[in-house]
Protein backbone atom coordinates (compact mmCIF):
# COMPACT_ATOMS: atom_id res chain seq x y z
CA UNK A 1 0.00 0.00 0.00
CA UNK A 2 1.48 3.26 -0.88
CA UNK A 3 2.21 5.45 1.49
CA UNK A 4 1.34 9.42 1.27
CA UNK A 5 -2.05 8.78 -0.32
CA UNK A 6 -2.51 12.08 -2.75
CA UNK A 7 -6.10 14.50 -1.43
CA UNK A 8 -7.51 14.34 -5.43
CA UNK A 9 -7.53 10.36 -4.79
CA UNK A 10 -9.38 9.99 -1.68
CA UNK A 11 -12.71 7.67 -2.45
CA UNK A 12 -16.00 10.00 -2.57
CA UNK A 13 -19.14 8.59 -3.82
CA UNK A 14 -21.01 10.79 -7.07
CA UNK A 15 -22.83 13.14 -4.11
CA UNK A 16 -20.28 14.69 -3.21
CA UNK A 17 -18.26 17.60 -5.20
CA UNK A 18 -14.94 18.83 -4.44
CA UNK A 19 -14.28 22.72 -4.39
CA UNK A 20 -10.09 23.45 -5.08
CA UNK A 21 -8.95 25.94 -3.01
CA UNK A 22 -7.70 27.96 -5.54
CA UNK A 23 -11.48 27.99 -6.52
CA UNK A 24 -12.34 28.76 -3.13
CA UNK A 25 -9.90 31.72 -2.77
CA UNK A 26 -10.05 33.50 -6.57
CA UNK A 27 -13.92 33.92 -6.14
CA UNK A 28 -14.29 37.22 -6.93
CA UNK A 29 -17.47 37.54 -4.47
CA UNK A 30 -15.15 36.38 -1.09
CA UNK A 31 -13.97 33.13 -0.32
CA UNK A 32 -16.40 30.67 1.46
CA UNK A 33 -15.17 29.93 4.87
CA UNK A 34 -17.05 28.09 7.56
CA UNK A 35 -20.48 28.08 6.22
CA UNK A 36 -20.28 32.08 5.61
CA UNK A 37 -18.69 34.47 2.96
CA UNK A 38 -15.81 36.26 3.19
CA UNK A 39 -17.79 39.56 1.96
CA UNK A 40 -20.54 39.51 4.33
CA UNK A 41 -20.26 42.15 7.16
CA UNK A 42 -19.07 40.44 9.69
CA UNK A 43 -21.98 38.65 12.22
CA UNK A 44 -21.34 36.21 15.18
CA UNK A 45 -23.35 33.30 14.48
CA UNK A 46 -26.42 33.24 15.69
CA UNK A 47 -30.20 32.06 15.23
CA UNK A 48 -31.27 35.48 15.47
CA UNK A 49 -29.71 35.67 12.15
CA UNK A 50 -32.08 35.96 9.12
CA UNK A 51 -29.71 33.51 7.77
CA UNK A 52 -28.69 31.81 11.06
CA UNK A 53 -30.54 28.42 10.53
CA UNK A 54 -28.75 28.20 6.77
CA UNK A 55 -25.63 29.28 7.88
CA UNK A 56 -25.07 26.72 11.12
CA UNK A 57 -26.71 24.00 8.65
CA UNK A 58 -23.60 24.94 5.66
CA UNK A 59 -21.19 24.71 9.13
CA UNK A 60 -22.54 21.40 9.43
CA UNK A 61 -21.63 19.86 6.43
CA UNK A 62 -18.11 21.55 6.86
CA UNK A 63 -17.83 19.70 10.07
CA UNK A 64 -18.50 16.56 8.63
CA UNK A 65 -16.84 16.47 5.73
CA UNK A 66 -13.84 18.22 7.82
CA UNK A 67 -14.53 14.68 10.10
CA UNK A 68 -14.45 12.66 7.32
CA UNK A 69 -10.73 14.22 6.23
CA UNK A 70 -9.43 14.02 10.04
CA UNK A 71 -10.14 10.27 9.94
CA UNK A 72 -8.46 9.83 6.91
CA UNK A 73 -5.46 11.95 7.57
CA UNK A 74 -5.03 10.27 11.45
CA UNK A 75 -5.14 6.87 9.63
CA UNK A 76 -2.79 7.75 6.94
CA UNK A 77 -0.57 9.01 9.62
CA UNK A 78 -0.58 5.18 11.52
CA UNK A 79 0.87 3.78 8.42
CA UNK A 80 2.91 6.72 6.46
CA UNK A 81 5.57 6.38 9.17
CA UNK A 82 7.83 3.78 10.34
CA UNK A 83 7.61 2.99 14.29
CA UNK A 84 11.03 4.32 15.54
CA UNK A 85 13.01 5.59 12.60
CA UNK A 86 10.56 8.23 12.16
CA UNK A 87 7.63 7.80 15.13
CA UNK A 88 7.26 6.21 18.22
CA UNK A 89 4.53 3.55 18.92
CA UNK A 90 2.96 5.90 20.98
CA UNK A 91 2.60 8.16 18.64
CA UNK A 92 0.85 5.47 16.08
CA UNK A 93 -1.65 4.63 19.05
CA UNK A 94 -2.79 8.66 19.28
CA UNK A 95 -3.24 8.81 15.74
CA UNK A 96 -5.58 5.28 16.57
CA UNK A 97 -7.33 6.50 19.41
CA UNK A 98 -7.82 9.64 16.71
CA UNK A 99 -9.58 7.29 14.50
CA UNK A 100 -11.85 6.13 16.77
CA UNK A 101 -13.10 9.40 17.54
CA UNK A 102 -13.50 10.61 13.56
CA UNK A 103 -15.13 7.83 13.12
CA UNK A 104 -17.83 8.45 15.55
CA UNK A 105 -18.03 12.18 14.80
CA UNK A 106 -18.58 11.27 11.28
CA UNK A 107 -21.85 9.14 12.51
CA UNK A 108 -22.31 12.17 15.24
CA UNK A 109 -22.56 14.20 12.13
CA UNK A 110 -24.58 12.43 9.75
CA UNK A 111 -26.86 12.32 12.45
CA UNK A 112 -26.84 16.23 12.70
CA UNK A 113 -27.14 16.90 9.11
CA UNK A 114 -30.24 15.10 9.29
CA UNK A 115 -31.77 16.77 12.08
CA UNK A 116 -30.75 20.73 10.88
CA UNK A 117 -32.47 19.11 7.03
CA UNK A 118 -28.99 19.01 5.85
CA UNK A 119 -28.33 16.42 2.81
CA UNK A 120 -24.81 14.63 2.04
CA UNK A 121 -22.78 16.12 -0.10
CA UNK A 122 -25.14 19.26 -0.58
CA UNK A 123 -22.69 21.71 -0.13
CA UNK A 124 -19.01 21.85 -1.81
CA UNK A 125 -16.20 19.99 -0.18
CA UNK A 126 -12.69 21.72 0.47
CA UNK A 127 -10.00 19.32 0.79
CA UNK A 128 -7.88 21.66 2.92
CA UNK A 129 -7.74 19.28 6.30
CA UNK A 130 -6.61 16.71 4.36
CA UNK A 131 -3.77 18.07 2.61
CA UNK A 132 -2.35 19.66 5.46
CA UNK A 133 -2.40 15.44 6.00
CA UNK A 134 0.07 15.05 3.31
CA UNK A 135 3.55 16.73 4.70
CA UNK A 136 5.71 14.11 4.85
CA UNK A 137 7.24 15.31 8.32
CA UNK A 138 4.96 13.42 11.04
CA UNK A 139 5.67 16.12 13.24
CA UNK A 140 4.76 19.47 10.60
CA UNK A 141 1.33 17.57 9.68
CA UNK A 142 0.69 16.98 13.33
CA UNK A 143 0.92 20.88 14.18
CA UNK A 144 -0.83 21.35 11.01
CA UNK A 145 -3.86 19.39 11.36
CA UNK A 146 -4.04 18.79 15.29
CA UNK A 147 -2.78 21.94 16.42
CA UNK A 148 -4.15 24.37 13.67
CA UNK A 149 -7.66 22.55 12.10
CA UNK A 150 -8.28 20.61 14.93
CA UNK A 151 -7.55 23.97 17.49
CA UNK A 152 -10.42 25.91 14.66
CA UNK A 153 -12.66 23.29 15.48
CA UNK A 154 -12.73 23.78 19.11
CA UNK A 155 -13.62 27.22 17.30
CA UNK A 156 -16.51 25.65 15.51
CA UNK A 157 -18.00 23.30 17.72
CA UNK A 158 -17.75 25.90 20.89
CA UNK A 159 -19.47 28.43 18.32
CA UNK A 160 -22.11 25.62 17.14
CA UNK A 161 -22.98 24.74 20.91
CA UNK A 162 -23.71 27.98 21.67
CA UNK A 163 -25.86 28.49 18.70
CA UNK A 164 -27.53 25.13 19.66
CA UNK A 165 -28.26 26.79 23.19
CA UNK A 166 -29.37 30.13 22.01
CA UNK A 167 -31.78 28.17 19.74
CA UNK A 168 -33.51 25.87 22.38
CA UNK A 169 -31.73 22.72 20.54
CA UNK A 170 -30.65 20.55 22.95
CA UNK A 171 -29.67 17.97 20.30
CA UNK A 172 -27.39 19.95 18.55
CA UNK A 173 -25.73 21.96 22.35
CA UNK A 174 -24.79 18.43 23.62
CA UNK A 175 -23.70 16.76 20.71
CA UNK A 176 -20.97 19.64 19.69
CA UNK A 177 -20.62 19.48 23.34
CA UNK A 178 -19.32 15.90 23.42
CA UNK A 179 -16.91 16.20 20.07
CA UNK A 180 -15.65 19.65 21.62
CA UNK A 181 -14.26 17.49 24.47
CA UNK A 182 -12.53 14.91 21.80
CA UNK A 183 -11.07 17.81 19.66
CA UNK A 184 -9.46 19.34 22.75
CA UNK A 185 -7.85 15.90 23.60
CA UNK A 186 -6.94 16.19 19.94
CA UNK A 187 -4.90 19.02 19.95
CA UNK A 188 -3.60 18.67 23.02
CA UNK A 189 -2.13 15.29 21.96
CA UNK A 190 -0.35 17.88 19.04
CA UNK A 191 0.72 19.79 21.06
CA UNK A 192 2.51 17.14 23.15
CA UNK A 193 4.00 15.46 20.04
CA UNK A 194 5.25 18.86 18.78
CA UNK A 195 7.33 19.20 22.19
CA UNK A 196 8.31 15.80 22.63
CA UNK A 197 9.62 15.66 18.86
CA UNK A 198 10.80 18.77 18.94
CA UNK A 199 12.42 18.65 22.34
CA UNK A 200 16.27 18.74 20.85
CA UNK A 201 15.78 20.18 17.60
CA UNK A 202 15.00 24.33 17.24
CA UNK A 203 14.82 24.27 13.76
CA UNK A 204 12.15 21.83 13.36
CA UNK A 205 10.49 22.95 16.17
CA UNK A 206 10.49 26.38 14.38
CA UNK A 207 9.46 24.58 10.81
CA UNK A 208 6.26 23.09 12.32
CA UNK A 209 5.23 26.23 14.03
CA UNK A 210 5.54 28.24 10.76
CA UNK A 211 3.64 26.02 9.10
CA UNK A 212 1.10 25.93 11.63
CA UNK A 213 0.88 29.55 10.98
CA UNK A 214 0.41 29.00 7.24
CA UNK A 215 -2.48 26.63 7.96
CA UNK A 216 -3.91 29.01 10.65
CA UNK A 217 -3.69 32.28 8.72
CA UNK A 218 -5.95 30.35 5.77
CA UNK A 219 -9.16 30.52 8.58
CA UNK A 220 -8.03 34.03 9.39
CA UNK A 221 -9.46 35.98 6.11
CA UNK A 222 -11.12 39.07 7.28
CA UNK A 223 -11.38 38.44 10.79
CA UNK A 224 -13.96 35.62 9.88
CA UNK A 225 -12.43 33.31 13.11
CA UNK A 226 -11.45 35.83 16.17
CA UNK A 227 -12.42 37.20 19.84
CA UNK A 228 -13.91 40.33 18.60
CA UNK A 229 -17.71 39.94 19.35
CA UNK A 230 -18.66 40.55 15.43
CA UNK A 231 -16.23 37.55 14.46
CA UNK A 232 -18.46 34.58 13.13
CA UNK A 233 -16.33 32.12 14.67
CA UNK A 234 -15.64 32.87 18.35
CA UNK A 235 -11.62 31.99 18.98
CA UNK A 236 -11.75 29.95 22.25
CA UNK A 237 -9.46 30.81 24.52
CA UNK A 238 -10.24 28.92 27.29
CA UNK A 239 -10.32 25.16 25.39
CA UNK A 240 -7.33 26.10 23.45
CA UNK A 241 -5.09 26.49 26.97
CA UNK A 242 -7.06 23.13 28.11
CA UNK A 243 -5.28 21.83 24.50
CA UNK A 244 -1.66 23.01 25.52
CA UNK A 245 -1.15 26.09 23.59
CA UNK A 246 0.11 29.40 25.72
CA UNK A 247 -1.10 32.53 25.81
CA UNK A 248 1.35 33.83 23.06
CA UNK A 249 0.18 31.47 20.98
CA UNK A 250 -3.26 32.21 21.75
CA UNK A 251 -2.62 35.99 21.50
CA UNK A 252 -0.75 35.63 17.82
CA UNK A 253 -4.06 33.81 16.63
CA UNK A 254 -6.43 37.02 17.48
CA UNK A 255 -3.59 39.20 15.94
CA UNK A 256 -3.40 37.48 13.15
CA UNK A 257 -7.36 38.02 12.74
CA UNK A 258 -7.32 41.45 13.22
CA UNK A 259 -4.76 41.51 10.81
CA UNK A 260 -6.36 39.85 8.43
CA UNK A 261 -9.28 42.39 8.84
CA UNK A 262 -7.19 45.52 9.30
CA UNK A 263 -5.85 44.20 5.67
CA UNK A 264 -9.69 43.46 4.34
CA UNK A 265 -11.15 46.55 4.88
CA UNK A 266 -7.51 48.83 4.27
CA UNK B 1 -46.59 32.78 -20.42
CA UNK B 2 -45.15 34.91 -18.29
CA UNK B 3 -43.23 37.47 -20.21
CA UNK B 4 -39.15 37.51 -17.61
CA UNK B 5 -36.87 40.23 -17.77
CA UNK B 6 -33.68 39.31 -15.72
CA UNK B 7 -31.31 41.80 -14.81
CA UNK B 8 -28.37 42.08 -15.43
CA UNK B 9 -27.86 40.33 -19.07
CA UNK B 10 -24.81 38.72 -18.51
CA UNK B 11 -23.02 38.05 -15.52
CA UNK B 12 -19.19 38.65 -14.70
CA UNK B 13 -19.24 37.18 -11.18
CA UNK B 14 -20.99 33.88 -11.46
CA UNK B 15 -21.30 31.28 -14.39
CA UNK B 16 -25.31 32.37 -14.83
CA UNK B 17 -27.30 32.94 -18.41
CA UNK B 18 -29.85 35.00 -17.99
CA UNK B 19 -31.78 33.35 -21.18
CA UNK B 20 -32.10 30.05 -18.64
CA UNK B 21 -32.87 32.00 -15.79
CA UNK B 22 -35.87 33.56 -18.02
CA UNK B 23 -36.83 30.01 -18.57
CA UNK B 24 -36.92 28.86 -15.11
CA UNK B 25 -38.78 31.86 -13.89
CA UNK B 26 -41.23 31.52 -16.51
CA UNK B 27 -41.81 27.67 -16.17
CA UNK B 28 -42.78 28.25 -12.29
CA UNK B 29 -45.03 31.26 -13.01
CA UNK B 30 -46.49 28.97 -15.21
CA UNK B 31 -47.12 26.37 -13.05
CA UNK B 32 -48.34 29.25 -10.62
CA UNK B 33 -51.09 30.75 -13.14
CA UNK B 34 -49.30 34.04 -12.88
CA UNK B 35 -49.61 34.83 -16.55
CA UNK B 36 -47.77 38.65 -16.61
CA UNK B 37 -44.85 40.32 -17.06
CA UNK B 38 -42.14 39.62 -14.02
CA UNK B 39 -38.66 41.57 -13.75
CA UNK B 40 -36.37 39.54 -11.61
CA UNK B 41 -32.91 41.86 -10.52
CA UNK B 42 -30.09 39.87 -9.60
CA UNK B 43 -27.38 41.16 -7.26
CA UNK B 44 -24.34 38.68 -8.58
CA UNK B 45 -21.82 39.86 -6.27
CA UNK B 46 -23.41 38.25 -3.46
CA UNK B 47 -23.30 35.23 -2.36
CA UNK B 48 -25.82 35.25 0.10
CA UNK B 49 -29.32 33.82 0.08
CA UNK B 50 -31.75 36.90 0.59
CA UNK B 51 -34.55 37.98 -1.84
CA UNK B 52 -37.60 39.93 -1.60
CA UNK B 53 -40.57 41.79 -3.71
CA UNK B 54 -39.81 44.97 -4.80
CA UNK B 55 -42.76 45.92 -6.34
CA UNK B 56 -46.19 43.90 -6.66
CA UNK B 57 -47.87 45.05 -9.04
CA UNK B 58 -45.90 45.49 -11.85
CA UNK B 59 -44.15 41.66 -9.97
CA UNK B 60 -40.29 43.13 -9.40
CA UNK B 61 -38.34 40.50 -8.05
CA UNK B 62 -35.05 41.30 -6.14
CA UNK B 63 -32.62 38.01 -5.49
CA UNK B 64 -29.03 38.29 -4.42
CA UNK B 65 -26.74 36.24 -6.37
CA UNK B 66 -26.92 33.15 -3.60
CA UNK B 67 -30.55 32.46 -3.43
CA UNK B 68 -29.57 30.92 -7.40
CA UNK B 69 -26.92 29.10 -6.85
CA UNK B 70 -25.59 25.71 -6.47
CA UNK B 71 -24.37 25.07 -3.41
CA UNK B 72 -22.70 22.03 -4.52
CA UNK B 73 -21.01 23.65 -7.12
CA UNK B 74 -19.99 27.48 -6.09
CA UNK B 75 -20.82 30.20 -8.97
CA UNK B 76 -22.64 27.44 -11.09
CA UNK B 77 -26.60 28.59 -11.44
CA UNK B 78 -29.04 25.59 -9.13
CA UNK B 79 -31.81 24.98 -10.49
CA UNK B 80 -33.93 23.59 -7.46
CA UNK B 81 -32.55 26.66 -5.35
CA UNK B 82 -34.23 28.93 -8.30
CA UNK B 83 -37.14 27.27 -8.75
CA UNK B 84 -37.57 27.26 -4.92
CA UNK B 85 -36.70 30.93 -4.22
CA UNK B 86 -38.86 32.18 -6.94
CA UNK B 87 -42.00 29.83 -6.12
CA UNK B 88 -41.85 31.26 -2.88
CA UNK B 89 -42.06 35.11 -4.02
CA UNK B 90 -44.46 34.24 -6.75
CA UNK B 91 -46.63 32.69 -3.96
CA UNK B 92 -46.73 35.67 -1.54
CA UNK B 93 -47.61 38.00 -4.60
CA UNK B 94 -50.61 35.50 -5.18
CA UNK B 95 -51.17 35.10 -1.38
CA UNK B 96 -51.65 39.14 -0.89
CA UNK B 97 -53.55 39.39 -4.23
CA UNK B 98 -56.45 36.98 -3.21
CA UNK B 99 -57.93 38.79 0.09
CA UNK B 100 -56.69 36.34 2.29
CA UNK B 101 -53.76 38.55 3.37
CA UNK B 102 -55.69 41.91 3.28
CA UNK B 103 -54.69 41.97 6.88
CA UNK B 104 -50.78 40.70 7.11
CA UNK B 105 -48.02 43.16 7.78
CA UNK B 106 -46.23 44.42 4.75
CA UNK B 107 -42.52 42.79 4.38
CA UNK B 108 -40.75 45.38 5.73
CA UNK B 109 -43.39 44.76 9.20
CA UNK B 110 -42.84 41.02 9.10
CA UNK B 111 -40.23 39.51 11.56
CA UNK B 112 -38.42 36.66 11.74
CA UNK B 113 -41.12 34.35 12.87
CA UNK B 114 -43.55 35.28 10.74
CA UNK B 115 -41.63 35.04 7.52
CA UNK B 116 -40.42 31.26 8.64
CA UNK B 117 -44.19 30.59 9.48
CA UNK B 118 -45.37 32.22 5.89
CA UNK B 119 -42.75 30.09 4.02
CA UNK B 120 -43.40 26.95 5.27
CA UNK B 121 -46.93 27.54 4.07
CA UNK B 122 -45.59 28.33 0.50
CA UNK B 123 -43.12 25.39 0.50
CA UNK B 124 -45.18 22.68 1.38
CA UNK B 125 -47.64 24.14 -1.50
CA UNK B 126 -44.84 23.95 -3.60
CA UNK B 127 -43.72 20.57 -3.10
CA UNK B 128 -47.10 19.55 -4.01
CA UNK B 129 -46.79 21.41 -7.34
CA UNK B 130 -43.50 19.58 -8.05
CA UNK B 131 -41.49 23.08 -7.68
CA UNK B 132 -39.95 23.26 -4.06
CA UNK B 133 -39.49 20.87 -1.15
CA UNK B 134 -36.24 20.59 1.03
CA UNK B 135 -38.99 19.69 4.03
CA UNK B 136 -36.68 19.25 7.06
CA UNK B 137 -34.46 21.88 5.82
CA UNK B 138 -37.96 24.03 6.28
CA UNK B 139 -38.87 22.06 9.49
CA UNK B 140 -35.03 23.56 11.08
CA UNK B 141 -35.48 26.94 10.16
CA UNK B 142 -39.16 26.96 11.87
CA UNK B 143 -38.11 25.21 14.72
CA UNK B 144 -35.39 27.86 15.18
CA UNK B 145 -37.98 30.78 15.37
CA UNK B 146 -40.19 28.50 16.77
CA UNK B 147 -38.85 26.34 19.44
CA UNK B 148 -37.80 22.37 19.27
CA UNK B 149 -41.03 21.46 20.83
CA UNK B 150 -43.64 18.61 19.73
CA UNK B 151 -46.20 21.68 19.25
CA UNK B 152 -44.05 23.31 17.25
CA UNK B 153 -43.62 20.44 15.05
CA UNK B 154 -47.53 20.31 14.98
CA UNK B 155 -48.03 23.62 13.65
CA UNK B 156 -45.70 23.02 11.26
CA UNK B 157 -47.13 19.85 10.05
CA UNK B 158 -50.45 21.71 9.82
CA UNK B 159 -48.95 24.78 8.12
CA UNK B 160 -46.48 22.24 5.50
CA UNK B 161 -50.52 20.41 4.72
CA UNK B 162 -52.50 23.02 4.12
CA UNK B 163 -53.88 24.38 0.88
CA UNK B 164 -54.77 27.83 1.22
CA UNK B 165 -54.68 29.45 4.60
CA UNK B 166 -55.54 33.06 5.05
CA UNK B 167 -53.07 35.19 7.03
CA UNK B 168 -54.94 35.56 10.27
CA UNK B 169 -54.76 31.48 10.43
CA UNK B 170 -50.90 31.44 9.69
CA UNK B 171 -50.91 34.01 12.33
CA UNK B 172 -52.91 31.79 14.74
CA UNK B 173 -50.80 28.42 14.24
CA UNK B 174 -47.01 30.12 14.61
CA UNK B 175 -48.28 32.01 17.85
CA UNK B 176 -49.72 29.12 19.50
CA UNK B 177 -46.05 27.50 19.55
CA UNK B 178 -44.06 30.72 19.67
CA UNK B 179 -41.47 29.54 22.92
Amino acid sequence: MRKIFPAEELARDSRFIRQTNEQRLNDPRGARVAGGNTSENLAKLTPELPNGPDRARALMHGIFVGEIQALEGAGRTCWDFEIGDEVPLALKMDMARQCWDEARHCEISISLAEHMGTELGEYAENGLLYEASCNPDPVLRLTGVNRALEGLAIDVFNTMKEFGNMAGDPVLEFCEDWMLADEVTHVKMGSDWLRRLTQNDKERLDKALEFQKVVDRLFSFNGFRGEDDDSPIQLTRRFRELAGFTDDEIDEIADMSRDARAEATA
Amino acid sequence: MAQVSVKPESFEMVFYDAAVIGEVVSDVAGRLGVDEAITVDIDEASPLGRSKILSYDPIDLWVDGGAFEDTRRPRQFGQSRSRDTIGRLLLRVLDRRSGRFDDAPTDEELDLVQFAAWDVHSVGRLERLGIGGQRKRRLYQFRNRHGFTDVADAAFDELWGSSELSWSEIERISESCRS
